[in-house]
């Protein structure tokens, strides 16, 4: 019998967190959390215990009490999200082991017990001082990345470009008078190249940017959706990579959001071939704080797409 | 909703006994790496003890300077070579920026690959130093 089924009140404390079916095939799960919504020093006591030594540490480490906060909120935000996903009974969020691949992506450690099938559960997380989010994904990686709309560069923002991004890339943002366009395209540009090369999980310079090509491609797409499904009739995200032209990175779909009224969030996962390319893909979003309140705000105004074929 | 909060929390308590080794390395030139036999361990397994060619103080102070203001660090907040980007707050976009930053203020072009391997702050002068001297032979 195993073992793990008999924490499912591991504090008495603590509410058990509400349990979930894994993400199917092609669709992804989106968890954020809001830091400034959670000031209670009793719940932050019950979160870090949750973190290994290892973790604690690391947070320690963090200059300042807001990033220790938004460290410590990350860990178990992460801890507390995969342990929702059901296997066989609820997992313990402070027993997850993770470890980094060869290449330094986090992943989750499954321990080799008898009767226990691991998930095929991929996952990347991604902070900003405001917004700290996790996604989801079975059988596929995935590569996450949120920026604050607000975002400004110390650099000139064409320099920028011109110096890391793409040639194409350079040329659409310089493309755009509008100062103010022109830094939000700049900045959704980022957060999809970052979600591209963190999805790969290669590490950067195995992808540097300048390697690859975001695009905005115009579709005319035309599918039955039920009425409660929001769709989005923007373009879609293609990657193309200039290292292989003939083999365009369209093994990767990419979608952008906004999230929260405040942040563009980019998400990037691998076309699952079993699972087929006719569906568009599906994305589940909750806001949350964690043994507390999960709100689902898929199709409200906290989630709105930008770009990129994806259903909510 | 989470009620606000009666005291605040003290983050210093998750710390465990952790020292931070702040020995410096100024003065200790022309040894990149060193072997040295582990003790009472399996025998053919080294300890590599790395000693990097700490770079100037001068670089140093520039590139803390450059960090600093990417950052948007109070004046008076401490950052050495031992500080870690990331625990100073610096998120990729950061990163980049202060890379590009070096790259300006020192006239010379970081290779993604080296970006990757900077940690702390004086892993980014000691590149920038190594780039400088290549950039002159």
């Amino acid at each position: 019998m195993n073992i793990r089924c008999f924490q499912r009140n591991f504090s008495a404390a603590f509410p058990p967190l509400v349990p979930l079916q894994l993400p199917s095939p092609m669709e992804t799960h989106l968890w954020y959390i809001l830091p400034d919504e959670v000031k209670n020093s009793a719940l932050l006591n019950q979160y870090s215990e949750l973190l290994s030594p290892c973790e604690r540490e690391s947070v320690s480490r963090m200059r300042g009490d807001q990033l220790k906060k938004r460290a410590l909120l990350a860990r178990a935000l992460v801890r507390t999200t995969i342990a929702r996903y059901q296997t066989n009974c609820q997992m313990n969020p402070r027993s997850l082991r993770f470890r980094k691949n060869l290449y330094g992506k986090p992943e989750v450690e499954w321990r080799n017990e008898d009767n226990f099938n691991p998930p095929p559960l991929h996952f990347n997380i991604s902070h900003t001082s405001a917004m700290i989010a996790c996604g989801v994904t079975v059988n596929v990686p995935i590569g996450i990345d949120i920026e604050e709309k607000q975002r400004r560069t110390k650099n000139n923002i064409i320099a920028f470009a011109q110096r890391y991004f793409s040639p194409y890339e350079v040329k659409v943002l310089t493309a755009i008078s509008d100062p103010e366009v022109q830094r939000q395209e700049f900045i959704k540009l980022w957060t999809l190249k970052e979600a591209y090369v963190k999805a790969l999980g290669k590490g950067f310079s195995a992808v540097p940017f300048k390697t690859f090509t975001i695009r905005f491609r115009d579709t005319t797409m035309r599918n039955f959706h039920p009425p409660e499904s929001s769709v989005s009739e923007e373009s879609d995200i293609v990657v193309e990579s200039s290292e292989d032209p003939t083999d365009p990175a369209n093994n990767w779909r990419c979608a952008l959001l906004e999230v929260a009224g405040s942040h563009y969030g980019a998400i990037c996962m691998e076309k699952d071939r079993i699972a087929g390319e006719n569906a568009p893909p599906k994305l589940t979003v909750w806001k949350t704080v964690p043994f507390v309140e999960d709100v689902c705000v898929s199709g409200t105004d906290a989630v709105l797409v930008l770009g990129g074929i994806i259903e909510q | 909703m989470a009620s606000s909060t009666a005291l605040s929390f003290n983050f210093s308590t998750l710390s465990t006994h952790f020292k931070q080794n702040q020995a410096p390395l100024r003065g200790i030139c022309n040894v990149n790496s060193v072997s040295l036999p582990s003790r009472g361990i399996r025998p053919g397994s080294f300890r590599r003890l790395r000693v990097s060619c700490a770079a100037k103080p001068q670089t140093l102070d520039k590139v803390c300077g450059i960090v600093r203001k990417q950052l948007a660090l109070p004046a008076d907040s401490s950052i050495t070579g031992e500080s870690k980007f990331t625990a100073l707050g610096a998120d990729s976009l950061d990163t980049v920026e202060i890379v590009m930053g070096l790259e300006e203020e020192f006239g010379i072009s970081v290779e993604e690959e080296n970006a990757q391997n900077i940690v702390t702050v004086q892993d980014a002068a000691d590149l920038i130093e190594k780039l400088v001297e290549q950039k002159a032979a």
